[in-house]
């Protein structure tokens, strides 16, 4: 130690401060970079993003000159190609960059044309004629035909590389022609209600001819891409941004943005701030934005908080003891739930009011029947008779019928003398599951029933070999329900225990099943409603999907750069994920009125201060260091 | 090897029990005699790190922050991380009545981080525990075994030096199921490849020594050798190296739950960061959900940097460091 | 020396803000000059090739244990006929026994080739050179940042030993070094890019660029974006390098030939410039070695916070599908790194060491 006080000795003056000092310019120096960066880089920005006067973007060195809208996702792309697509994201790039035969009405939702300008079906309800319309060009210039349907289709039915994504859509199909440009045949192995909701996008034959692995194709490589949608897409690097431009030949009218911009973050409390700071012009949340993000957007001036009806349903699987096809049990389900009453029991413990309440804070609306109420053609709520109320006394009782009576412990045993303990299955990457979760725990516990909350980040497999007793379930629903009811059917079970079925979580019910096949070869929209509403019915008596909740889209958008945008449904709806390309293609700039940018032009004059404080800070440094340097020259 | 001076300096304390171990010099009360040593050297150590203010600071914390941990269910109470009785709505900012705050499920933050002490500190400690008993069985066995069972062990050893530890850790924590367990035995899976080396080297140095020689000699086996000389020995660098260890443990459990690794049934934390992160808070402004839990982990992981830099320095003067 | 007693940069690595490592490192090495060092060369060339082979081999087993069939994975959420899961199979070649996969995995990654990426359907070699630049570009600006500072600043703590400058710059470091890096990132973001109270928000929240700029506009853009992620990581790394130096030095100032060089009436500042700082960069150097290996790998939570488009944010993503071969070749990426830098330092090590045939 006494030789290390030696050198602390002798020391004069100068020489701690300059340490610290230059310590300081050290950390500082990237406050530096910053304090001159900031300035330009956030002035490009908005003059960028809301066109506050073209001279102003000049003067930024903004060659394009356009408007552009910035959306903030949380997603990355999975491919461009939309045969290989299965992400939102890609696929609602897919639906701006390709025009499908129909559209979806914005206000209900109802099949409209698209690029088939009418359909029909035969007596037979076999065979599907669409006429394809004759304004829609690529956008290289060449004509839309239904030629170009026809090859896709034809391609997606031969080549299972490109059926990847969207194969389901053609299984049912026998034959696709195209007697004419302007005449599409479909002719159908069985009746099929949704031909009017083929979410298929058509691409053009002379690019995708030329492709030869459909399973190894992004589509990513040359730009522009050609296509026929609303936006053309222009550039794409991946985990930053996609980038498109408004197809201003197209059929329905040009876009009123000049460009698209879809910039990911990883991170929503980072999108949410870019939308604070104008960095972005609407933040979708994944799946929606959290209360408190909500609750403090509200309160900024130039923010819109969106809300409207999910699409959404948020509910608690049972594993009814899941069965292939060909009769083999496996997976290792709770025996104890194959009885309803068991079943009943553990939903009336449920208390989805206060799921909405402090899971949800307000932001959903309770779960009743399987289809939200956002679609109220199909939204069905069960009748008093049949309500699983919150009720957890009746819930002990059900459960004391069932046999499982509560022991010394307070615990339910069963006649085998074990105690009822379920394992449920969540999402490890969903809050919501793990809030529920905490809440299930509590609550089940009070009626006696224990719970392991079973969080992984990947659920399929023990989801798909029937590992679980209950588990955190949710689909989006589409306008046409098909695909959300068909999932419970006994037909849509594995084969064997080692195929994987279409199947949500092996229900296989034949009341339920008759009334699917019905509705199906139903092409009355009155009358197959009805049935899609008994069948829900069915569903709901079952107790194997019970629904808890149906979660808001809450979305943000800022007001001084979008004045106005189509919702879906249009009275009060969401606008990312819609069915179809309205929001974006209706969204409408705000005016350059340039009355925003305070916040930059505080940010412009504290940079530079900082900069000249750090550069003061250098000088002075250098200078002293020059001295000290003099004299040791020997 | 590296520590070689480590073990010069460590004789005065750590080597007392060596040459007193009882096993081979029968003799009037070796036992007590060792004892005495060992407290001697206890007490000696003592009055040499009393001398490090802030390893005694980093001490005074831990045993603060061990209080609150072992004292909360007085305090607090399970119930703190119930949902259904949460006595707050939802993100209520400090107030008198919730001094930090509340957080989603209107719970008590002042509570949750006191209850969470109890999970973030115990994972710590067994995380580093096991750690550092892996590098201590694997160090001392290579130590004292030469030849192709200690050149395979040191490879293993280095290949494990070489993996990024948080990627081993995140791959094992995914592998695994999620809970305390898959956090401890990912933490200390990862980490132990440190304190192997350490050890070797002061194996190798004291296996060199005489004793051992008339030790090996009077007929003393592997196991006599390793557990009754070398290991007193090597306790004190041990020691050391898990107080070290456990600050890093500490941190690593916050990032694995951070990164939703971790056990959402439990309050840690780490799991409580994450749930802030979670709900919003950032772009929320919600600081009070995202500071205190944050600042008990540095608080925490600082103290026990603190006061294994304060063992070390006293076990090696020459070092210095802390002073 | 005995044979099994491999000097290795390692040692030094380990020490962490502990540091007894550091001090004593290289003392007991026995550096042999001229064709002694051409063997200690091969040989330590022969280790990393060895150990990276071994790398190739743990990734691919330690990722077949993740719970999760890739395939069912990516057809869960959609209905899918058998056939079309037995194409999968085929095309990742999962239908093969695991030896064969095994073998086939070797073979290829062996020529480079690390297979096709389940989630990307890309070649896993193409997804990493897309983000690997990214990712050289946040920790090589931070890494040469931080090493700076903690080299300047250990410097002059050392030489101030005792001092409160020391006090105060020790007890910072230590102190960032006990932060969570996610953590003070996550603050960083709360402070600095939203803005709080009379704070605007002066950097931006996340990302790399904001896109559609070119030119200088571009590299100010990028500048900018950067910043944040950097001063997170030097924060919370450069005090290891500061404690390190500082010890080192420390160690080196008890030299009888310092005091000699003062009593010459050289400046002090001269006497640490020309004599006390070489000889102590030893370990420092070591240090700064595997420390650049590391970062590779340790800006996977820096990478998730600020959503940098680096490989931190791919493995992550890679992690949960599981995406086997992106996850393989990211593994076999952030090892290798660590391996290479670990090598080029023992490598140096006998050639700076002026202990050693001069």
């Amino acid at each position: 130690m006494n030789t290390q006080d030696q050198h602390g000795r002798g020391r004069t003056g100068p020489r701690p401060r300059r340490a610290r000092l230059l310590a300081a310019a050290g950390a500082a120096a990237l406050l530096l970079a910053s304090g001159l960066a900031a300035p330009a880089a956030s002035a490009a920005q908005q003059a960028g993003n809301t066109q506050q006067g073209q001279e102003q973007a000049q003067g930024q060195g903004q060659g394009h000159g356009g408007k552009v809208l910035t959306v903030a996702v949380a997603q990355s792309v999975d491919s461009l190609s939309p045969f290989l697509a299965v992400r939102l994201l890609s696929t609602s790039v897919s639906r701006l960059m390709y025009e499908y035969l129909t559209n979806y009405d914005p206000k209900d939702a109802h099949a409209i044309p698209g690029l088939a300008t009418k359909w029909e079906s035969s007596p037979d309800k076999l065979t599907w004629t669409y006429t394809i319309r004759s304004d829609s060009k690529w956008s290289d210039g060449q004509q839309v035909t239904a030629e170009d349907a026809a090859w896709t289709f034809n391609k997606m039915m031969t080549d299972p590389g490109a059926a990847t994504a969207n194969g389901s859509f053609v299984g049912n199909f026998a034959k696709v022609t195209a007697p004419s440009p302007a005449q599409l045949v479909i002719r159908l192995k069985k009746p099929q209600a949704t031909m009017t909701a083929l979410d298929v996008p058509i691409v053009p034959k002379h690019v995708w001819e030329k492709v030869q692995d459909f399973s190894k194709f992004n589509n990513d490589k040359s730009f522009p891409i050609v296509g026929n949608g609303p936006f053309v897409l222009t550039d794409y690097k991946p985990d930053s941004y996609v980038k498109l431009k408004a197809n201003k030949d197209f059929w329905r009218g040009a876009p009123k943005f000049d460009e698209l911009v879809f910039r990911y973050y990883k991170d929503q409390d980072a999108a949410v701030a870019a939308l604070r700071k104008g960095e972005v012009s609407f933040v979708a949340g994944s799946p929606s934005l959290t209360p408190a993000q909500a609750a403090s957007l509200k309160g900024d001036k130039d923010i819109h908080v969106n809300e409207g009806p999910g699409r959404r349903f948020y509910a608690l699987a049972t594993n009814p003891g899941a069965q292939a096809k060909d009769g083999t049990k496996f997976g290792d389900g709770d025996p104890s739930l194959l009885d309803e009453r068991v079943r009943h029991a553990l939903f009336m413990a449920v208390d989805r009011g206060t799921i909405v309440d402090k899971v949800f804070q307000g932001h959903a609306v309770q779960g009743q029947g399987y289809i939200p109420p956002r679609f109220s053609s199909y939204y069905w709520q069960p009748s008093a008779g049949q309500d699983l109320a919150y009720d957890p006394a009746k819930a002990g009782q059900l459960l004391d019928q069932a046999g499982y009576r509560k022991n010394a412990d307070g615990k339910r045993v069963g006649k085998d003398g074990k105690p009822l303990n379920y394992r449920v299955l969540c999402h490890a990457t969903d809050p919501n599951d793990k809030a529920v979760g905490k809440y299930l725990q509590e609550w089940w516990g009070k009626i006696g029933v224990g719970v392991s909350l079973d969080c992984l980040d990947n659920v399929t497999d023990p989801w798909l070999a029937g590992k679980y007793d209950l588990a955190f379930d949710g689909w989006s629903v589409n306008p046409d329900p098909d695909f959300v009811l068909s999932i419970h059917t006994c037909a849509a079970r594995p084969q064997t225990p080692k195929d994987t079925g279409a199947t949500d979580n092996f229900i296989c019910d034949k009341t339920y099943d008759d009334l699917y096949a019905r509705q199906l070869a139903e092409y009355d929209p009155a009358k197959r409603a009805d049935l899609v509403k008994q069948m829900e019915s069915r569903l709901y008596d079952l107790g194997y999907m019970n629904v808890m909740a149906y979660p808001n889209a809450v979305e943000a958008y800022r007001t001084d750069q979008i004045k106005s945008i189509t919702t879906m449904p249009s009275a009060a709806g969401n606008i990312y994920g819609q069915d179809g390309y309205w929001s974006w293609w209706s969204a409408v700039p705000a005016d350059s009125d340039g009355s925003s940018g305070g916040g930059t032009s505080t940010g412009v004059v504290i940079g530079i201060v900082a900069g000249v404080v750090v550069l003061g800070g250098l000088a002075v440094l250098f200078a002293v260091r020059r001295r000290s340097t003099a004299e040791d020259r020997e | 090897m590296t520590s070689a001076e480590t073990t010069e300096a460590a004789e005065p304390t750590g080597a007392a029990g060596a040459d007193g171990a009882d096993g081979a010099a029968p003799g009037p009360g070796p036992r007590a005699l060792s004892w005495q040593r060992r407290r001697a050297s206890a007490a000696r150590f003592w009055r040499a790190f009393r001398t490090h203010r802030a390893g005694v600071v980093g001490l005074a914390a831990l045993v603060l922050f061990a209080l609150v941990a072992l004292t909360a269910p007085l305090t607090v109470g399970s119930d703190v991380a119930s949902v259904t009785a949460a006595p707050g709505q939802p993100l209520q900012s400090p107030s008198g009545h919730f001094p930090l705050g509340t957080d989603q499920f209107g719970r008590d933050l002042l509570g949750l981080v006191i209850w969470g002490s109890r999970v973030s500190l115990l994972v710590g400690l067994l995380a580093a525990v096991l750690s550092v008993a892996i590098g201590a069985v694997i160090g001392i066995t290579a130590g004292h075994f030469r030849g192709w069972y200690a050149t395979v062990l040191m490879r293993v050893t280095d290949w494990f030096l070489v993996m990024p530890t948080l990627v081993l850790a995140i791959a094992l924590a995914t592998v695994l199921s999620r809970s305390l367990g898959t956090v401890v035995l990912a933490i200390g899976v990862t980490t132990w490849p440190t304190t192997a080396r350490l050890v070797r080297a002061q194996t190798l140095a004291v296996e060199s020594r005489p004793y051992i020689e008339r030790a090996k000699a009077l007929g003393g086996g592997h196991w006599h050798i390793m557990s009754r000389h070398v290991l007193p020995n090597v306790m004190p660098l041990v020691l050391a190296q898990t107080t070290l260890i456990i600050s890093s443990a500490i941190l690593a459990e916050a990032t694995l739950a951070f990164l939703g690794l971790g056990d959402p049934t439990v309050v840690s934390w780490g799991g409580l960061l994450q749930d802030a992160r979670e709900a919003g808070a950032v772009s929320s402004g919600d600081w009070w959900y995202l500071v205190p839990p944050g600042i008990a982990i540095a608080v925490v992981a600082l103290a026990f940097t603190l006061c294994g830099r304060a063992v070390e320095s006293v076990l090696n003067p020459r070092l210095g460091v802390s002073r | 020396m005995t044979a099994e007693a491999t000097p290795s940069a390692l040692d030094t690595a380990v020490a962490g803000p502990g540091g007894s490592g550091p001090a004593a490192a290289g003392r007991a090495r026995s550096g042999r000059p001229g064709a002694g060092y051409a063997r200690y060369v091969a040989g330590k060339l022969g280790g990393a090739a060895v150990s990276l082979l071994a790398v190739l081999v743990t990734s691919f087993f330690l990722f077949r244990l993740i719970p999760g069939d890739p395939v069912k994975f990516m057809t869960g959420g959609r209905p899918v006929s058998a056939e079309q899961i037995a194409a999968y199979r085929r095309e990742f070649g999962l239908d093969l026994p695991m030896w064969r996969q095994f073998t086939q995995y070797c073979g290829k990654a062996l020529t480079g080739d690390l297979g096709t990426s389940y989630q990307f359907h890309v070649p896993v070699t193409d997804k990493i050179t897309e983000a690997l630049p990214n990712t050289l570009l946040l920790t090589g600006t931070a890494f040469v940042l931080y090493t700076a500072l903690g080299v300047f600043l250990g410097t002059r703590s050392a030489w101030r030993h005792g001092r409160l400058g020391d006090r105060f710059h020790t007890g910072l470091a230590l102190t960032l070094y006990s932060i969570p890096s996610f953590w003070l990132g996550l603050l960083l973001i709360i402070v600095l890019s939203v803005g709080a109270g009379p704070v605007p928000g002066l950097f931006p929240t996340g990302g790399m660029e904001s896109g559609g700029k070119e030119g200088f506009a571009y590299v100010v853009d990028v500048v900018h974006h950067l910043v944040l992620p950097v001063v997170t990581l030097v924060a919370v790394e450069y005090g290891q390098t500061l404690l390190v130096t500082r010890s080192a030095l420390l160690d080196e100032m008890g030299g009888d030939y310092l005091t000699t060089a003062r009593a010459k009436g050289l400046r002090d500042d001269l006497v640490r410039r020309r004599h006390a700082v070489p000889n102590a960069m030893l370990p420092t150097v070591t240090l700064i070695f595997v420390n650049l290996g590391r970062t590779v790998a340790g800006v996977i939570l820096v990478e998730t916070v600020f959503s940098w488009p680096g490989l931190g944010g791919l493995f992550y993503q890679a992690l949960s599908v599981p995406d086997l071969p992106l996850v393989q070749g990211l593994f076999f990426v952030f090892a290798a790194a660590v391996i290479i830098m670990n090598t080029l330092a023992d490598l140096l090590y006998p050639l700076l060491d002026p202990r050693v045939g001069r």
